[in-house]
């Protein structure tokens, strides 16, 4: 039995792999700081085969397949108000859990743009709203008229001392370096003001209206929300999207 | 010092009946030749839907064929989950105590969490309480063996008064240990008098301190048990062959392979924010994080034992002087070595580097 083993790879085609329409920017080197920036972030579990069907070869899924929901809002800053939202399919190349993003939206064209050039993101402009009521904090993404995503975490308990963090998977976006396709690595720190940790509710996910009518969020796992320092950093990180996870992993980005 | 097994079951895919027969009986062989050679324990953890990385749902179930296939070598759970979700705390003491007769009285009680989403959420249990649940289990369990009749009134169980039955066959009952993967859990270990059994696979250097904090702390315990089991047991690697560099590489190999699984599985902090799993468990803690600065690989931890004879003597040696009592091995990942091979290391181990340790165990635990 020993020798070559059968591992769990993703199985999507590179070429079937859609690709954010700006360039990825290698040349940013600069640190953004977006003070007292919110984000929520909820996981749901999803079916295995239909995250398999989405992550290239160079990704392995977790196991079980997760599907994550980022929400970012800021009221000001270095790069004006803006809220954004994005989801994703948990995977790992090297063993590092990430997200490959499936989708993402901003209703600040100045921060699309930066979030393009910077780290690969694909916004579609659309109205992203994140607010926290007395009984839930809730992200809603809108697009002509139509919601697309309306989830909220309720039940809410504050995490305190050496738990008050949360460990966001980086997304990982499918862009292109120069004249190659790559997936690269959102790069950011967090300070950590307050978090919250929630009972996911999801009142819509519109899969087809996003684009993709197999994805299907189905376990609620739990979802969070932190007031924090954002430190916007230069993206490090790219991944291959056609060498086998085994082979390849996580490289630097050449500068 | 004293020298062990520790299984996973990691099994390659696909799951075929001859793929996962082959790593229940691999193993079961290996343990035979551990008991034959003079290895002092085996070790079979408890984990549910961890593909490949452990398929190791039933380990009762092993360690009693264990037991039936060997005559000396005792044999631990290493741990049983004490989380109400996946067992009731009579099913423990009941479990315990039925390989405890049938092993002829060699059972070490290995107690846990677990630390992963799979698993957790699997069995849709309520994350926030599991450390509770593990203390309140830690302390029905030895009464459970020891009170003719037994009743309680608690906070996550409570039970009528009944004969817990079979009792065990050590007396007053077998050891308890506690997985110790986050840092801090030796203290919880210590301040309950039971033996710590560390997951976490790292240097030499990096544990001295631990099991110093480890052994001042339990001198002040409140046992949960009826006696106190002060012993610390690492778990760590062995692939022991006469070219020193063809071990390591070896070894290596088995790391990635391991890692590979580890990396798979959805751990409790990535998942499921708590104040109770703040710090990653041993899966987690595997894990290089390429965000590091530097980016560097990361060299082998220095405590790990593969390498010739001479080499592993060597390491051994800083382990006991760091304190540690036993050291149980992982021999195998997902079937990457050829069994000829895993059992020749054992051989060469047994003859070559046992005898250096032979007869320098601490006498600390009434039962062990």
């Amino acid at each position: 039995m020993s020798g070559q083993a059968e591992l769990l790879y993703g199985s999507r085609a590179a070429a079937e792999v859609a690709l954010a329409a700006t360039p990825f920017d290698a040349t940013a080197n600069d640190t953004v700081v977006v003070a007292d920036a919110e984000i929520l972030y909820v996981l749901y579990e999803m079916p295995m085969a239909r995250a398999l069907e989405r992550l290239p070869v160079s990704l392995h899924p977790s196991v079980p397949a997760l599907l994550g929901f980022t929400f970012v809002r800021a009221a000001g800053g270095p790069l004006g108000p803006f809220t954004a939202a994005w989801h994703g399919i948990a995977c790992r190349t090297g063993i590092k859990p990430r997200h490959l993003v499936q989708g993402a939206f901003c209703d600040s064209e100045r921060v699309s743009e930066f979030l393009a050039a910077r780290y690969g993101f694909a916004c579609r402009a659309a109205a992203v709203t994140l607010r926290e009521t007395f009984d839930r904090v809730r992200g809603a993404v809108t697009l002509d008229g139509d919601t697309l995503i309306d989830l909220a975490i309720t039940d809410s308990l504050p995490l305190v001392g050496a738990g008050a963090l949360i460990k966001y998977s980086p997304p990982l976006n499918a862009t292109t370096l120069g004249d190659a396709p790559t997936l690269v690595q959102f790069e950011a720190g967090y300070d950590f003001k307050r978090v919250l940790r929630g009972r996911p509710r999801l009142a819509c996910f519109d899969a087809s209206a996003l684009g993709d009518a197999g994805l299907a969020p189905t376990t609620p796992i739990a979802g969070s929300h932190a007031v924090v320092d954002l430190h916007l950093m230069p993206a490090r990180f790219q991944v291959d999207l056609v060498t086998p996870a085994e082979a390849g992993g996580a490289r630097k980005i050449a500068r | 010092m004293k020298f062990g097994l520790f299984y996973e079951l990691s099994t390659p895919r696909p799951f075929t009946t001859e793929n996962q027969r082959a790593v229940i009986e691999n193993a079961i062989e290996q343990t035979v030749l551990a008991d034959e050679l003079g290895f002092s324990s085996v070790w079979c953890v408890e984990h549910h839907f961890l593909e490949e990385y452990s398929h190791s749902s039933c380990p009762d179930m092993f360690l009693a064929a264990v037991a039936r296939a060997t005559k000396n070598i005792r044999v631990g759970f290493g741990i049983g989950t004490c989380v109400p979700a996946m067992h009731s705390p009579i099913r423990w003491a009941e479990k315990a105590a039925f390989l405890d007769l049938l092993s002829n009285g060699r059972v070490e009680f290995g107690t846990g969490r677990s630390s992963t989403w799979n698993e957790l959420g699997g069995f849709n249990a309520v994350v926030d309480d599991t450390k509770r649940t593990w203390d309140e289990y830690c302390r029905v369990i030895p009464k459970m063996w020891t009170e003719e009749r037994f009743s309680y009134e608690g906070t996550y169980f409570s039970m009528p008064e009944r004969c817990v039955l079979p009792k065990p066959m050590q007396d007053p009952h077998p050891p308890l240990w506690v997985a110790v993967t986050a840092p801090g859990t030796e203290f919880d270990a210590a301040d309950r008098g039971m033996g710590a059994l560390i997951l976490s696979i790292a240097d030499v250097e990096r544990n001295v301190p631990r099991i110093q904090e480890y052994r001042e702390r339990i001198k002040r315990c409140e046992p949960v048990g009826a006696f106190v089991n002060d012993q610390v047991a690492i778990a760590n690697w062995l692939y022991c062959h006469p070219d020193d560099a063809h071990a390591k590489q070896r070894g290596e190999e088995l790391i990635a392979t391991f890692g590979y699984m580890a990396g798979q599985t959805v751990e409790v902090s990535e998942a499921y924010p708590a104040n109770n799993y703040s710090a990653l468990g041993l899966l987690g803690s595997l894990r290089p994080d390429p965000n590091a600065p530097g980016d560097a690989k990361k060299p082998p931890a220095s405590g790990l034992c593969f390498g010739d004879p001479a080499s592993l003597v060597d390491t051994i040696s800083r382990w006991q002087a760091a304190g540690a009592d036993h050291l149980i091995f992982m021999v195998q990942a997902r079937e990457h070595l050829p069994q000829a091979d895993v059992l020749e290391s054992m051989r060469l181990f047994a003859r070559e580097v046992m005898p250096h340790f032979s007869g320098s165990s601490r006498k600390v635990a009434v039962g062990a």
